[in-house]
């Protein structure tokens, strides 16, 4: 292995074990593979998204080396019109081995990259490949952003959709320090937790660090870290809202939005999602949220009218929201963690938790048990937080993504189906569709779920079809 | 044919096989003996029979063939003023044809949710389109239907059901289906439903497709996932002061399952209203908070911050009222 490679290169994983983080996400990629062995899956495109630098394309790359597929890359740099996503289906479609005896498998990655307008039809004719293609193909997005619902709205219903989240920490404290010990470099653990912390589980971007604070060097110092310290440090979204949040002028609150990396909207729902947690007063509460909806008036007013009154949205949005905060203290999560252990009906005395700079630990002192596990997962969970593999603690970040988007493109399909199966039923039933949605088709899925005979009556009945069956029975 | 839902199964298929509303099926009965009648509003609350007898009357006066005879419309799924310009009047200009009688019947539902505008066009069409067609409207409430259209229908107002009735209505398909019902949660069924027949029957399918014998504990288990019950756990979560997770039901209603924002606004309102710890005082706040909400979703605002507001109230009134 050549030295000379950039260290992020040099220490892709080259199999599963090499894989750092997002454990489940590996898994049920890897699952979905494997499934292939029995010929082509219900769904036969994998849909991979989330942030850059977390090893979405290296996890393909690896588990494509592992279970030895032939790999198909295409990426933005290539052109993918129509032509040229035919020329592919012809590939895939035909022959399913290559001349070693391989199994192909294909790789259309930065598909945030797809322009609509120059690879035009190209969307389209992924959606056939997927349809028709007899190898599998694995889709990779980085961070679904605004309008990418809509666009690849025909690709998420075929697709298994996984997401793949930030790597806490943690892994990437662990995974620098054995890379810098294999380059035979000490470095001060607060030194490796402060470039950690600045990498905001970018794994790539954390290694990418090191190397240019560490190489050529024995041993790095925390003071040696300092002066990379504010550079991109000031444009990461958790950054911008605790500046918010603290700020002492309306200038100050307001600069930030000329400062953030995302888009105002996208700000905007970061504001959002957050403010609950940080604004914990009711009455301030109450006030903050007050002035963040009416700065969706003046959105929705910029919009229809003149984008001049988009300054009054800034307005309301940054300095608004945060000048409401006088008594709230923020606790609001700790004390949310430790409800959601409550609720699922374990003593806290089986958990410890504490605090770290990214957020609260959950770190359960005893083997749960699967069951206990689960419910204990799904609680919290909710409260925003995730399981962190081979650390066994759950980690609540301070600071969270927008929560909406994500489950708004995870449920989409669900959501379709649930229009289509009311809608059917309402005919049945003589009721409104809406009706159905809310009262009868909960009940219609009990019902369903409760045994073969019943879903087999049902069936008939509604005369469903074979997605819609599925949507029932899931 | 396989039967689905109980609900439908167990529909009265004739009007003699209506056992209550018995004033306003002889009255029925006579419409169809005399093979003629004139437009209907039918308004009474939710499952105590309106679209039953109406279906049944069609089926008495036409026989099976009734549905080339008849059009259902839900007024809740098309309210504006298109579909009376379109399916409407399509429907009601043409005469029957090889029917016992010289005219059709067209059926809207939830008639009340109908916009003004197009409750006006549909007067006009009502009077045009007499003899080849008559108009039955359906609805919870009289007040939220025009008077023009009042006064050319003969209106029939439907009572809720007797308790005894409805008990026995349930126990009858219960019987017939061979579900063992206890009293508990016979008495749940009842009270769950508040007399709707329909949700009763829904509710009780449900829990017997989970439970060989139906306590009030398995009633209350199927009952917690229709939406209006979610809706008021959301509500009840944010007057307990945990704001966090009543937005995540509040996502959760949104986003997994769909619901349309105006539906939330409309549940949370009438729960608000009928809502026996929250006092007066805040009730009025908290109508003025919904009303708020409900005018900004017109004006296209987005719904989840705008909802959202709505529990950071409720958890303040929870908050004050301690």
């Amino acid at each position: 292995m050549s030295t000379d490679q950039p260290w992020s290169h040099r220490y892709r994983p080259e199999s599963k074990e090499d894989i750092q983080g997002n454990g489940e996400a590996v898994d049920k990629l890897e699952a979905w593979l494997r499934s292939w062995e029995k010929g082509p899956p219900k769904k036969r495109a994998a849909f991979i998204y989330g942030p850059p630098g977390i090893g979405k394309t290296a996890t393909v790359q690896a588990l494509a080396a592992e279970l030895s597929f032939d790999l198909m890359e295409v990426n933005a740099s290539d052109s993918r019109s129509k032509n040229q996503i035919e020329e592919l289906i012809g590939k895939t479609a035909g022959q399913t081995v290559n001349v070693f005896g391989q199994r192909r498998m294909l790789l259309l990655d930065e598909m945030e990259g797809v322009d609509g307008q120059r690879d035009r039809g190209g969307i389209t004719a992924i959606a056939d490949l997927i349809k028709t293609t007899m190898s599998p193909v694995v889709l990779v997005a980085t961070t679904i952003g605004e309008n990418m619902e809509e666009k690849f709205r025909s690709l998420l219903d075929k697709a298994v959709l996984i997401e793949f989240q930030p790597i806490p920490s943690y892994e990437v404290v662990e995974r620098l320090e054995r890379i810098a010990r294999e380059n035979g470099v000490t470095v001060h653990p607060e030194a490796l937790e402060t470039l950690a912390v600045k990498s905001q589980g970018d794994l790539r971007s954390a290694i990418n660090d090191l190397e240019a604070v560490a190489r050529g060097k024995t041993r790095v110092e925390p003071e040696d870290i300092e002066w990379m310290g504010e550079r991109d440090r000031q444009d990461y979204t958790p950054n911008i809202i605790n500046r918010i949040f603290s700020a002492r002028s309306l200038w100050e609150a307001r600069q930030t939005i000329s400062q953030s990396m995302i888009p105002y909207e996208d700000l905007f729902d970061w504001i959002y999602e957050n403010l609950p947690y940080i604004v914990d007063d009711p009455g301030e509460r109450l006030e903050a949220l007050s002035v963040l909806a009416k700065a969706d008036i003046y959105q929705n007013r910029a919009r229809s009218t003149d984008y001049r009154l988009l300054k009054y949205m800034f307005n309301l949005m940054t300095g608004g929201v945060a000048f409401t905060k006088k008594v709230s203290k923020g606790l609001g999560l700790m004390k949310q963690v430790q409800q959601a252990v409550l609720r699922s009906g374990l003593p806290l005395s089986n958990f410890q938790t504490s605090e770290t700079r990214e957020g609260v630990l959950v770190n359960p002192v005893r083997w749960l048990g699967r069951d206990k596990w689960g419910e204990l997962n799904g609680a919290i969970r909710s409260v925003g937080g995730r399981w962190v593999y081979g650390q066994n603690v759950w980690l609540v970040p301070y600071l969270r993504e927008p929560q909406n988007k994500w489950r708004y493109i995870t449920t989409y399909n669900d959501r379709r189906k649930t229009r289509e199966v009311a809608a059917k039923l309402a005919q049945r039933t003589h009721t409104s569709t809406q009706e159905a949605v809310t009262e009868t088709l909960p009940l219609l899925r009990i019902i369903y779920r409760s045994g073969q005979e019943a879903a087999d009556e049902i069936d008939a009945w509604l005369d469903l079809e074979d997605k819609e069956r599925e949507f029932l029975g899931s | 044919m396989s039967s689905g839902m109980w609900a439908e199964k167990y529909r009265p298929k004739t009007l003699d096989e209506i056992v209550n509303q018995k004033e306003i099926v002889s009255r029925l009965k006579n419409f169809v003996q005399e093979k003629n009648l004139p437009h209907l509003l039918l308004v009474g609350p939710a499952g105590v029979g309106k679209t039953t007898s109406i279906l049944a009357l069609a089926r008495d006066l036409y026989g099976p063939g009734y549905r080339n005879f008849t059009l259902e419309l839900n007024a809740s799924d098309e309210r504006g003023i298109d579909v009376i310009r379109d399916k409407v009047k399509n429907f009601a200009r043409t005469a029957a044809i090889a029917s016992p009688v010289s005219f059709k019947i067209l059926i809207m539902d939830e008639a009340d949710s109908l916009t003004s505008a197009a409750q006006h066009a549909l007067r006009r069409t009502m009077e045009i389109y007499t003899r080849t067609c008559r108009f039955c409207l359906i609805g919870n409430y009289s007040e939220n239907i025009i008077d023009p259209i009042q006064s050319r229908c003969s209106i029939f107002r439907y009572g809720p059901l007797d308790e005894s009735d409805a008990k026995g209505w349930i126990m009858y398909i219960a019987k017939n289906e061979g579900v063992e019902v206890l009293d508990e949660g016979l008495e749940a069924l009842y009270q769950a439903s508040g007399g709707d027949l329909r949700k009763a029957t829904n509710l009780l399918q449900a829990a017997a497709a989970t439970r060989s014998a139906i306590d009030d504990v398995s009633v209350y288990e199927v009952l917690g996932k229709v939406s209006p019950e979610r809706v008021r756990a959301m509500i009840q979560t944010s007057l307990d002061g945990n704001f966090l997770e009543a937005r995540e039901i509040l996502r959760d209603l949104l986003i997994v399952q769909g619901l349309a924002p105006d539906d939330i606004i409309r549940m949370t309102y009438s729960e608000l209203m009928k809502h026996t710890v929250i006092s007066e005082e805040w009730k009025v706040k908290l109508s003025d908070a919904v009303g708020e909400v409900d005018f900004r979703l017109t004006q296209g605002a987005r719904p989840e911050i705008q909802l959202s507001t709505l529990l950071a109230h409720l958890a303040l009134a929870g908050e004050k009222m301690k």
